[in-house]
């Protein structure tokens, strides 16, 4: 049976060929090409690594986005609240010291008018001192015995008086 | 369009047939010589001179023979200065006996003298294709990545990278650990060395046909390397483990049973590796050759028109048997990768409580 043979020529010669041929591919064309295949491989992981994260970041932006905006909009609320606080303060603030200011001009017109009365009073006083100075003069110049035409002058001129003023 | 392409098989199996009746006819009506099975297998299995072209049974491709007479010269001569018969230089090729279809030189007292035989034969010749092939096509990958860096290979590049990242990644790695790097080479040599030697055998013509991973002198030189490679790098635990394994002392004192049967292991492994990509690719041939011999057996058997009828089925199995090998062929280089990797990886155990 010369197929169970083995021939040493073709031994020999297939020896001599892988040899040749794994030298050179072990030195030249493996290693390179190991080398490149498993930096590529990291390549696509790190690509896929990179498209996961940029997709988590993409979700979690538009939750971050909606809390901002809650945020934002609770912060407006409160911002509005504190104005109105603050509205409401200063027009009650506003109305007091106008009340003040109201009270202190009328406070101080009550005591002018109160000071115009006395005065008037005091002039009504010299006033009429004056005239009943000058009705007496008049009455005891007239020297009228008579009682009634005696009163009925002090009454003419209590209406001369009165007209007067 | 169906009707067409039905008119066209029939056509072709019509003409296979008279093809094949005209044939068997040709050879069983005693003119020609009989058609002898057991010799055409084994010419299409062994070795030869030449290369056969197809459609002609005497012209051969000449290829070189290089040979060392008996009183220690060399020759150096193409093969078709021995062709039918021919003696050349003292040499011819042996008809029958001891060396039969080799080249022997003719000693002066008539004797016949085997020489070494350094001859590039049609297997020796099949070898450098596709050593030469493999080469092509693993630089061509090479190439691809020293010029295109990242990018994405198509076509033969990339389907050669996807077999590459198969044997690398997904075989080789997994088993050798941090050791890949420097067996990844040598395995993925292995591998698409054998997976060409074995798809080469499978084209009929020119290029291909040799019988390349069915011999085993190629098989033996594959299973002797890994051999080489297990046993040179073994650590030191491999070979404890070998001559003083961990086993009850009565196994392993007076009489070294564990030692007979771990350096039994040692042999055995190799020659498995060898006798199983050897049967495989011879049986695939072998049996692609004998159901197109069925044809013949049958005509001379049972007469040429029996022999034609058999050439549908026996086109049609051996085209089944084809694309089998064609499996198998991926399978053996695969299993041959695999188990050198395992082998190798298991002479570098160490030790368990490190």
């Amino acid at each position: 049976m010369e197929l169970f043979k083995p021939e040493f020529g073709l031994a020999f010669w297939m020896f001599i060929a892988f040899l040749c041929l794994f030298l050179i591919l072990a030195k030249w064309a493996w290693p390179f090409i190991i080398k490149s295949m498993e930096e590529r491989a990291d390549l696509i992981d790190k690509g896929v690594a990179y498209a996961q994260e940029a997709k988590a970041h993409l979700d979690n932006a538009k939750v971050e986005a909606d809390k901002l905006i809650a945020e934002a909009r609770n912060e407006q609320a409160d911002i509005l609240r504190e104005a109105a606080k603050m509205r409401n303060d200063l027009i009650e603030k506003a109305r007091g010291e106008a009340a003040d200011e109201a009270k202190k001009v009328t406070d101080a017109a009550q005591v002018s008018l109160e000071q115009a009365r006395k005065e008037a009073e005091k002039q009504l006083r010299a006033e009429v001192g004056d005239l009943a100075l000058q009705i007496a003069e008049k009455v005891i110049r007239r020297n009228i015995a008579d009682d009634d035409a005696q009163r009925a002058l002090v009454d003419q001129y209590l209406s001369e008086v009165e007209t007067k003023n | 369009m169906k009707k067409a392409i039905t008119a066209i098989i029939a056509v072709v199996i019509i003409a296979l047939m008279v093809l094949g009746y005209t044939e068997a006819a040709h050879h069983s009506d005693g003119k020609m010589h009989e058609v002898d099975p057991q010799e055409i297998i084994f010419e299409h299995l062994g070795d030869s001179y030449g290369w056969e072209v197809p459609f002609s049974h005497s012209k051969r491709i000449p290829l070189p023979i290089i040979v060392r007479a008996q009183d220690g010269s060399w020759h150096a001569f193409m093969s078709c200065r021995l062709a039918d018969g021919a003696q050349y230089d003292g040499f011819q090729i042996a008809k029958g006996g001891d060396y039969n279809n080799k080249v022997v030189q003719v000693l002066p007292d008539g004797s016949q003298y085997r020489p070494v035989d350094l001859s590039i034969t049609k297997n020796v010749a099949g070898i450098f294709i596709a050593a030469l092939l493999v080469l092509v096509m693993v630089f061509k990958v090479k190439n691809w990545y020293k010029k295109n860096g990242m990018k994405a290979p198509r076509r033969l590049t990339a389907a050669l990278e996807v077999v590459v990242d198969f044997v690398y990644t997904d075989t080789i790695r997994p088993i050798m650990g941090k050791e890949a790097p420097k067996y990844g080479p040598y395995l993925l040599t292995v591998f698409f060395f054998i997976l060409t030697m074995n798809l080469l055998g499978l084209i009929v013509i020119f290029p291909g046909g040799a019988n390349l991973t069915g011999n085993l002198a190629v098989t033996a030189v594959l299973a002797l390397i890994t051999f080489l490679v297990t046993n040179l790098t073994g650590t030191r635990h491999y070979w404890q483990e070998m001559f003083w394994p961990d086993v009850p002392t009565a196994l392993k004192c007076p009489v070294p049973l564990m030692q007979i049967i771990e350096l039994f292991g040692i042999f055995t492994k190799p020659i498995a590796l060898m006798i199983r990509l050897f049967a495989n690719m011879m049986g695939g041939h072998m049996v692609v050759i004998v159901f197109m011999l069925l044809i013949f057996i049958f005509g001379s058997m049972f007469g040429a028109a029996v022999g034609g009828g058999m050439t549908v089925l026996s086109v049609a199995l051996s085209l089944f048997m084809l694309i089998l090998d064609t499996l198998v062929s991926f399978i053996q280089a695969y299993v041959f990768t695999i188990l050198s990797t395992m082998f190798i990886s298991m002479a570098h155990v160490h030790a368990h409580h490190e």
